[in-house]
């Protein structure tokens, strides 16, 4: 019932035994103690609050078992800043005010890192259906995508992503 | 002379948020974050049947369970716990309360009623037990249709109840049956004799506005000093209070925190609920740490359902267009009516309070009846029982106007309140605002006479394009005068600032936010009164140990309320500093004589008199000696600010949408606010509430549905099933607020919003797309609306056009 | 919310290993593919099984391979990468139209083609789409291989041909004339939902240009996924420019699929979005016909 695994997490190995039938949204934030990923639905995994990325792909983590991630590199909004740089898309979420209650964020931001390193100058409707796996019930959507449009190009925005 | 601060000021600038680092880095400390060493996890077990006699539980599989630590059920509670209704969650108001417990006792009355709780040591271990938990019930008729349970042999919701209706009022004619007679004659009257009669039925579904984190409460007990629990609450200082009456905890024994970061609540956190009592008592009971989280499928089940509601609606109107009078009778379905505080009826209530809405009417006779079904209670939602009073009002004056052959914006433009102060048929005080100011910049900005042509020319070509309009004048916080007799409790903003002695400023507020800002906006408010900056400020709020008294983050308060509290605080504090560094320097002078800019306190009438900020309140703080007679060190004060009167915020909207004649889609092409929301402190804020709450009312009326079969079992208890507008759905909105007037009753001018915003908008967009598909003579008046509707509303009205 | 109790978690880097493990493991066991299905009805306690076994580490499962015109899809591989894959055109193009829209691009991370087909859901893409560019399936187990055509394969909802102790290894296109051309197109209640109807069209043309095999596959149905027969019928011998037919096609299609009522939309609303979007998809695989395959 349980399974000896190693995954590693914002470049930090944790290694436990943990039930198989464990979340991966579990593991990240009640064994490794990172909190920052939220969960928001039940088992629908409709919302996106809970992504992360495996190996750089954004993925919604209540949809996986942790002991399907052994062996795997996992990315959450705590690593995504590094050495205390913000992320250029955590720093256009503060500009455009894309967040309030800031629960839906995590996942967006995750979701959004992996998009904007894949997709130069995406048009708004691209962003806005990129966008469709992450539910957000305060910001209406606007103030997310203008964040995101800031990152990815157009005259006078903070310039192309590196993740 | 005049000084002008080098530093622009802080009140209407963009200020990045405060909290967006932490909330941005996967910092923030919301209620799943919070943990408590040896915490236990209670899960629920609910009624699988939405009207069924209980016979028997078998717990004996669940308790055999390693990890299990409890199991308890209504029998076993009903004698521990005291049953609500208790007077301090009780409004003033002439209704039935029925009795409940945390649990189910005896029998269920909705399909997702509290059953049973499990408490184990592992949250998974816990579903597992729940699962093996047996129940046998005994299947009662079921009611959830809310005018077959107003008839005659309907099956009764409530034990003892001789029929299922909660609640019923009469809001316009005065006090007397009398009174109220004569009113109603009256109207009947000048209905009778308009020249037009527009009568409909108007409808709108059980949806709401579902937070992203769902609720959840922690309890910790301990024999000497009491009860420490998180919840996710609104109204932190409420919730304190209802448990120690009904738990019978002294009120100084139980400290109820509301986390620092709340996912939304939007109305849904606000209710005093089952859920948090049993936590609460659990961990009383068994003396250690209880933690329960809501799933999201328990949430959908149980909240977050509001509207619901039937208008049965007459407005009678000259042909010009002037409404001479309205008649409505409302009915909502109240599912079971089990609630603390709101008993799901307040939402009715106060939406049938706010029927007249911005327009001039002063003969109106609204009545409304709340029923009982067997379905989960109404629990508050953004727009508070008025999203389906406006789509009533809002659709018949767009039918009026089509019936005139007239612009329904010409229509509403007639009827609007040109001149406020004013106080509307069912009472209620509007305090300040020039709504005709704000209309028309609705219109300008949008160009109506350009979009008519190109609508005209659209049509000739076989597109159906169309725009549709509402407004909404919205509670700008609530004035201890509704929230007494309403909810039992006071209207009062409250807060403590306090001043260190490096010149950095606390602010506490008992309040409890949930994304709306609060730590930047009154950081803001502070730091220009102080001159100081906003990362001088910190906010704590939510934790009744460390706040005053507030009555949670509910009706657009804050930005009404709470902030003219604050400002009020500061204003008492700098008078003081002002008399104190006159008293110093040996001057003659006022309070009014010195300006706090820049960080220095300076004297208006000698500008090189002057003292830095920190300076003037260190002085005071650690060296009281040879203060001004009657004075004291210190500086904290705590404010109360009530307004005269209740206000209000007017907006107006227009949506846009292009139709498919063929298939009935929607697509909503464009959406434009006009607003007065006062003096804007933080302009994004500002706009960002509009940008939340219009989308929230758009998914509501064309996405989102709580639907009951007709056995009452639930079909939209998942995110899969109960659909929220993605990204992709909308359009961003237009925002303008170029057109607000300063609120004269605020310290500040501000006047609170967000409160109401989707109020507006099915009528705005149901509006649109009658309008759009105009040539058809189609009419839509119930909710939700969906391009199946629509292509129904289509098809029978070609075939009525064939004859 | 939680699962219950699995006892067994097997990563197999293998087809072999993955039927050994099944073999050791029992007939409570599932495996798992992308899981974007699975899990939601592992997590609602739908589905318990005992173990599990996760396909996400045989390699030889993912991946394209075109030979001589046959396009061979292994059943492990992303909706991901099957949109992005440009090769996928004229005949098979609906592929890519269904893959770019399932759920969200984090779905489309995980989600496999051949997850989609084993599942079956009632509201899925996949089914319906390999339905109508006329693919079939490769099933592997310890007795052997067989081979099945999407319409064998797939019964009704949440039910297929497939034993639980096989595995379906890969989602074969049959070599298709260049003048072929698919489309795929879905209505939900919000962009992008799952489909309440789906529907994909697959349109060859003949050396006088007109259609000589149409294939009209819905989804979305009670019934499980369907052949519009009628409608396909009434394609053959139209020209792309011929609205009307192509009109009365659809029209036939929608007419002649049985279609139910639910919460999303009434049986007889189920019947126009099939019209409306039956035309619209015929009228792509048309276009699409017209270019002939590019590569």
């Amino acid at each position: 019932m349980n399974k000896e695994i190693s995954i590693i997490i914002n470049g930090e190995v944790y290694q436990h035994s943990v039930p198989i039938r464990m979340l991966l949204v579990d593991f990240i934030r009640d064994v490794a103690g990172l909190t920052g990923t939220h969960v928001g639905c039940t088992y629908e995994g409709v919302c996106g609050a809970c992504t992360v990325h495996v190996e750089g792909e954004a993925v919604k983590s209540c949809l996986m078992l942790a002991v399907q991630a052994n062996g795997r590199t996992i990315t959450t909004i705590e690593g995504l800043a590094v050495n205390g740089k913000l992320h250029p898309l955590q720093k256009a979420f503060n500009d455009h005010h894309a967040l309030q209650c800031g629960f839906c964020s995590a996942g967006i931001l995750m979701n959004m890192a992996e998009f904007v390193r894949t997709n130069r100058e995406p048009s708004e409707a691209e962003i806005r259906n990129a966008l469709i796996g992450n539910l957000c019930r305060c910001t209406g959507y606007a103030h997310i995508v203008d964040a995101v449009k800031d990152v990815v190009g157009g005259a006078g925005s903070a310039g192309a992503a590196r993740q | 002379m005049n000084y002008v601060g080098k530093q622009p000021g802080w009140i209407g600038r963009q200020f990045n948020r405060k909290e967006d680092y932490r909330l941005t880095t996967g910092k923030g400390q919301y209620f799943a974050d919070i943990v408590v060493p040896g915490m236990l996890h209670l899960m629920f077990v609910r009624s699988k049947h939405a009207h069924a006699r209980i016979k028997r539980i078998d717990t004996s599989a669940a308790r055999a369970i390693p990890g299990v630590v409890a199991i308890v059920t209504g029998e076993d509670i009903r004698s521990e716990i005291k049953s609500l209704p208790q007077p301090v969650v009780v409004p003033a108001l002439p209704a039935r309360y029925p009795t409940f417990w945390p649990l189910a006792v005896d029998k269920v009355k909705f399909n997702g009623e509290p059953v049973a709780a499990v408490v184990a040591r592992d949250k998974y271990v816990a579903e597992d037990a729940a699962d093996a938990i047996e129940i046998e019930y005994e299947p009662l008729p079921v009611v959830t249709n809310m005018e077959d349970a107003l008839k005659p042999g309907s099956p009764i919701v409530h034990d003892g109840w001789e029929n299922n209706e909660m609640f019923a009022l009469t809001f316009t004619g005065g006090a007397t049956p009398d009174s109220q007679a004569t009113n109603d004659a009256e109207v009947d009257h000048l209905i009778t004799s308009a020249d037009v009669v527009v009568k409909g039925r108007y409808r709108v579904h059980r949806c709401g506005v579902t937070p992203l984190e769902t609720r959840g409460a922690l309890a910790t007990w301990d024999d000497a000093d009491g009860m420490v629990a998180w919840i996710t609450t609104q109204r932190p200082h409420i919730d304190r209070l209802a448990l120690s009456d009904v738990l019978d905890i002294p009120t100084e024994k139980i400290r109820v925190i509301a986390p620092r970061d709340q996912g939304g609540a939007f109305g849904v956190k606000a209710p005093f609920y089952r859920e948090p009592i049993l936590v609460c008592h659990m961990a009383r009971k068994l003396r250690r740490p209880v933690r329960w989280l809501e799933t999201r499928e328990e949430h959908l089940m149980s909240v977050s359902q509001e509207r619901d509601q039937i208008h049965d609606l007459e407005i009678g109107a000259t042909k010009e267009g002037r409404i001479v009078a309205l008649r409505d009778r409302g009915l909502a379905d109240n599912g079971d009516g089990c609630e603390g505080v709101y008993w799901g009826y307040l939402m009715p209530f106060l939406g049938s309070a706010l029927l007249p809405n911005a327009y001039d009417l002063p003969k109106c006779d609204i009545k409304v009846r709340v029923a009982c079904t067997n379905k989960a209670v109404l629990s508050p939602a953004r727009s508070f029982g008025a999203y389906p009073t406006r789509f009533a009002l809002e659709r018949a004056i767009d039918r009026l106007a089509r019936r005139l052959n007239k612009d329904p914006a010409d229509v509403r433009r007639v009827n609007l309140i040109s001149s406020l102060p004013y106080v509307t048929a069912t009472g209620v005080h509007y305090d300040s605002g020039d709504f005709l100011k704000v209309w028309d910049h609705l219109i300008k900005t949008i160009d109506l006479p350009k979009f008519r042509a190109e609508q005209r020319e659209a049509w000739e070509r076989g597109r159906y394009i169309g725009v549709g309009f509402g407004v909404g004048a919205e509670l700008s916080g609530v004035a201890s005068s509704v929230l007494v007799p309403m909810e039992n409790q006071p209207g009062y903003g409250a807060a403590t600032v306090r001043l260190d002695p490096r010149g950095k400023v606390q602010v506490f507020e008992g309040d409890a936010p949930g994304g709306q800002g609060h730590e930047t906006s009154m950081a803001q408010v502070v730091a220009q009164e102080f001159g100081i900056h906003p990362n001088d400020v910190t906010v704590t709020h939510g934790d009744t140990s460390t706040t005053p008294f507030g009555s949670g983050t509910i009706g657009a308060r804050a930005g009404s309320y709470t902030m003219s509290a604050i400002s009020t605080a500061c204003r008492v504090l700098k008078k003081k500093i002002a008399r104190v560094m006159a008293h110093d320097l040996n001057l003659n002078a006022d309070p009014d004589d010195f300006v706090f800019v820049d960080g220095s306190v300076i004297y208006t009438k000698s500008d090189n008199v002057r003292k830095t900020f920190r300076e003037a309140v260190e002085r005071i703080i650690m060296a009281p000696l040879n203060l001004p007679a009657g004075e004291t060190g210190g500086l904290e004060h705590t404010a109360f600010f009530e307004a005269d009167a209740p206000m209000i915020c007017f907006s107006a909207h227009a949506a846009f949408v292009e139709m498919d004649a063929n298939s009935g889609q929607i697509k909503v092409t464009r959406y434009v606010t006009s607003e007065d929301v006062g003096t804007v402190i933080n302009p994004q804020i500002v706009e960002a509430q509009v940008q939340g709450g219009v989308v929230q009312g758009i998914s509501n009326c064309l996405f989102e549905q709580f639907v009951y079969d007709e056995h009452g079992q639930q079909l939209t208890s998942t995110f899969e099933n109960y659909k929220l507008a993605n990204a992709a759905d909308v359009p961003s909105v237009e925002v303008h607020h170029e057109a607000g007037t300063p609120c004269p009753h605020t310290p500040l001018g501000s006047r609170g919003l967000g409160e109401g915003i989707p109020g507006a908008v099915p009528g705005a967009l149901t509006n649109a797309v009658c309008d759009a598909l105009k040539p058809f003579d189609v009419d839509i008046n119930e909710l939700p609306l969906r391009p199946n509707s629509v292509w129904r509303a289509l098809k029978e009205a070609r075939r009525a056009a064939a004859g | 919310m939680y699962p219950a109790i699995i006892e067994n978690y097997d990563a197999p880097k293998s087809v072999d290993e993955a039927l050994q493990a099944f073999a050791k493991r029992g007939s409570e066991s599932c495996f798992v593919a992308g899981g974007q299905s699975l899990m939601q009805a592992i997590k609602a306690r739908v589905l318990s099984p005992k173990s599990l076994i996760d396909l996400q580490h045989v390699t030889e499962l993912k991946g394209i391979e075109y030979n001589k015109g046959v396009v061979r899809i292994g059943a492990m591989t992303r909706y991901r990468d099957i949109a992005a894959d440009e090769r996928l055109d004229g005949a098979y193009q609906a592929l890519r139209d269904a893959a770019s829209h399932v759920g969200d691009r984090q779905v489309r991370n995980r989600g496999t083609i051949g997850g989609s087909l084993c599942w079956n859901y009632i509201a899925a893409c996949m089914p319906p789409t390999c339905m109508g560019i006329g693919a079939s399936l490769e099933l592997v187990s310890k007795a052997g291989k067989r081979s099945l055509l999407a319409e064998e394969f797939l019964h009704g909802p949440l039910e297929t041909a497939r034993r639980d102790d096989e595995i379906v290894v890969a989602i074969n296109l049959p070599a298709a004339p260049t003048t072929c051309g698919s489309a795929y197109k879905k209505w939900g209640l919000v962009t992008d939902a799952l489909p309440v109807v789906g529907i994909c069209a697959y349109i060859e043309l003949g050396d006088d240009r007109r259609c000589r095999v149409a294939r009209l596959a819905v989804g979305g149905l009670a019934t499980g996924p369907r052949r519009a027969e009628a409608g396909e019928k009434s394609l053959i011998g139209v020209s792309a420019n011929d609205g009307l037919a192509i009109s009365k096609a659809a029209e036939t299609a929608a007419t002649s699929t049985e279609t139910q009522s639910d919460i999303w939309a009434d049986a007889d609303y189920r019947k126009k979005l099939i019209e409306t979007l039956g035309r619209e998809v015929i009228v792509t695989a048309f276009a699409r016909a017209e270019q002939g395959k590019r590569s």
